[in-house]
């Protein structure tokens, strides 16, 4: 009798545990990784929100291979010791089809060696650290690369701005080493010469010290690493101290809240970044202005890079005709996608080839300042 | 100039950091206890700060009602969370304190965001030229406050009764209370006074960066312990000394070993070597 029951039991559970899983297979499953909580949880927001966004346009659009998109976001508090088990469970537990990473280089780094060992695309929407797409070919990455960046930065600043004599100030992790690589490797190209480099932590705001050798320093121009964090208070001591030598940084300042925290002393701050508020594109102006009333506060360059790497994803597996793993990937490869920023496709590599925009704070907001669009030295590395 | 200018910088370091860690050393002092959360209250005390010279534009309101506030808050956590567990082993308390402060920085993520709050028109940012070195108001106000506040914290602990009845409980807690000083008085009023001055350094941290961030009490989470230690635990004036030292090794390291340690490297450094040569901290009574 009780084996009985136990037999019938275990029927039941079967056939409950069945019909879970068709009903699991009614959505595509895409993972998401970001910092939801913890120092870096404001660019966790953004870019879940830049993800959520694409896919709730896409399912409004009928979906993906007749199936809706499911997000499954999870929380890696940006440190690389949390992003491994989560990319496990992505794979292992929920069975995704494919993982986006919203987070940054450490936790993208750890996370795109277990998607490529268990076979299954990961796209890296704004990690910048060369390592990632090294991992194999089933990561690429939709963000720019540090170094391409870098480069970028160099041209700006040397060529068209005419800017010769730079101090670096770098950010000591995985983002601002790479720039600051990229900038210094090219900078003899357009005559510049690199008088001092300062480096600082993630957790510093106050650059008394560093402000101070800088103006006995006496540069044209201050190339700076970093996040709005960072960087709000560093461009508003600056000008506090009486140091108005122009500031060019990068896509870590991208947002409004460097331009709050920085105020008036953000006027005249360039950066190179992938989102062209000033953008004519029918991608952009879209998203900007559905980002906006999704979220709740303007579009920044986290969450325009995790909607185009949702874009891409959703692209890919529409073209593959299938979720198979092989030939999502394939159909990732031969990306050519129009998204919010701009125009993606891929190199063997997996690394992501677009032009670098230039913006500039102008009356308290991010606008068009130039287009680089120098593909001999924008040209991401093959290998 | 440029060693004048760093100087100045460490200065102000120094005095930010004692006003964090005095608090952080009458607790140790008292209790024996690492207050963790103690970094949490600062962070509280900056939002409060900020919300309120946002809400009502005046920088003097907003500094004792934050003070205040953080206060109460203090004592509450000493109530709530040390005084049922002050007879177990130092650790039990040290790992409360930790867990306390993880759960205020997600909640402050919570409640106020995780994008960080800034000042909308931010006070004290007027420009002052001082020997050519162009410095803020706000710099000013933290070297002269910080002075001021702990010059009024000594004349208590020296010359009231109150004081007298607060260091002969940090000597003697037995004693003290056989001649009628109420230890628990003197332990609220203990957490108040810290926790308060706390939210002051929040505060003046805030203004300096024009910001106020969830994680913002990480870093003096554990530079404060470094300070007491150095500064012989449960020491006021060996902190307030340590503070300012530790400030403008800093100021000069950030740019001369910079490239090797980061600026808590440079505090950590110091420590250790502090540590061997004198391991009971600079200014040790015993």
């Amino acid at each position: 009798m009780i084996k009985r029951i136990t037999l019938f039991s275990l029927a039941i559970c079967m056939i409950l545990n069945f019909g879970g899983t068709i009903q699991a297979a009614d959505t595509i499953k895409i993972g998401f990784n970001a910092p939801l909580t913890g120092f870096a949880a404001a660019d966790g927001k953004s870019s879940s929100e830049g993800a959520k966004l694409a896919v709730k346009q896409i399912n409004a659009a009928g979906g993906v291979l007749g199936k809706q998109l499911e997000l499954i976001i999870y929380d890696d508090q940006a440190k690389p010791a949390n992003s491994i088990p989560i990319a496990n469970k992505l794979i292992g537990k929920d069975k995704v089809a494919l993982g986006i990473s919203g987070s940054y280089s450490g936790p993208t780094r750890s996370a795109a060696g277990v998607f490529q060992e268990a076979g299954i695309p990961y796209i890296s929407a704004y990690a910048i650290h060369p390592d990632i797409t090294k991992a194999g070919n089933m990561v690429y990455r939709t963000g720019l690369l540090g170094t391409v960046q870098g480069k970028a930065g160099a041209k700006l600043v040397g060529e068209m701005m005419g800017k010769k004599k730079v101090v670096i100030i770098t950010l000591q992790n995985d983002f601002g080493k790479s720039l600051a690589a990229g900038f210094k490797e090219i900078a003899s190209k357009y005559g510049i010469e690199v008088i001092a480099e300062y480096q600082y932590s993630m957790k510093d705001r106050q650059f008394g010290s560093i402000i101070a050798k800088v103006k006995a320093d006496k540069p044209d121009a201050i190339y700076a690493s970093g996040y709005y964090f960072n960087c709000g208070p560093l461009v508003n001591q600056l000008r506090a101290a009486g140091v108005d030598t122009p500031v060019i940084g990068q896509e870590g300042y991208d947002g409004q809240k460097f331009i709050e925290i920085a105020g008036t002393a953000a006027e005249g701050v360039l950066i190179t970044t992938t989102l062209d508020r000033d953008s004519k594109e029918k991608e952009t102006v879209d998203f900007i202005k559905a980002f906006e009333e999704q979220a709740g506060y303007p579009a920044d360059m986290v969450a325009a890079s995790a909607h185009t790497a949702v874009k891409v994803a959703a692209a890919a597996m529409q073209k593959a005709g299938s979720t198979d793993p092989e030939k999502i990937r394939q159909a990732i490869a031969q990306t050519s996608l129009k998204a919010s920023t701009g125009l993606i496709k891929f190199n063997k590599l997996g690394e992501v080839m677009k032009p670098v925009q230039v913006q500039i704070v102008k009356a308290g907001r991010w606008h068009h300042y130039a287009v680089i669009d120098d593909s001999e030295l924008l040209v991401p590395p093959e290998e | 100039m440029l060693y004048v200018e760093l100087l100045t910088q460490g200065l102000i370091y120094g005095c930010m950091y004692a006003i964090i860690a005095v608090g952080l050393t009458l607790v140790y002092g008292l209790l024996r206890i690492l207050h963790v959360a103690h970094a949490g209250l600062f962070t509280l005390g900056a939002y409060l700060g900020l919300i309120v010279t946002n809400a009502t534009g005046s920088l003097l309101l907003a500094l004792p009602v934050s003070a205040i506030c953080v206060g109460f808050v203090g004592m509450a956590i000493y109530r709530f969370c040390y005084q049922p567990i002050l007879h177990k082993p130092p650790y039990v308390a040290l790992i409360a304190s930790i867990g306390l402060f993880i759960a205020m920085e997600e909640i402050f993520r919570l409640i106020f965001g995780p994008y960080g709050l800034t000042y909308t028109n931010a006070p004290l940012q007027s420009l002052v030229n001082i020997l050519g070195m162009s410095l803020r108001m706000v710099d000013i106000v933290i070297v002269f406050g910080s002075v001021a506040m702990l010059g009024v914290l000594s004349w208590l602990a020296q010359r009231t009764r109150l004081g007298i009845a607060w260091r002969a409980t940090v000597d003697d807690p037995q004693m003290a209370e056989s001649f009628g000083v109420s230890v628990q008085k003197v332990r609220y009023l203990n957490f108040f006074i810290g926790s308060a001055l706390a939210a002051v350094a929040g505060i003046f941290v805030s203004l300096l960066s024009n910001f106020a961030e969830p994680t913002m009490g990480g870093v003096p989470s554990y530079k404060a312990l470094a300070i007491i230690v150095l500064g012989g635990l449960g020491n006021v004036t060996g902190t307030l000394i340590a503070s300012v030292i530790l400030g403008v090794v800093e100021a000069f390291g950030t740019i001369y070993v910079g490239d090797y340690l980061d600026r808590d490297a440079i505090a950590f450094a110091c420590l250790i070597l502090v540590l061997m040569i004198k391991p009971q901290g600079l200014f040790s009574r015993k």
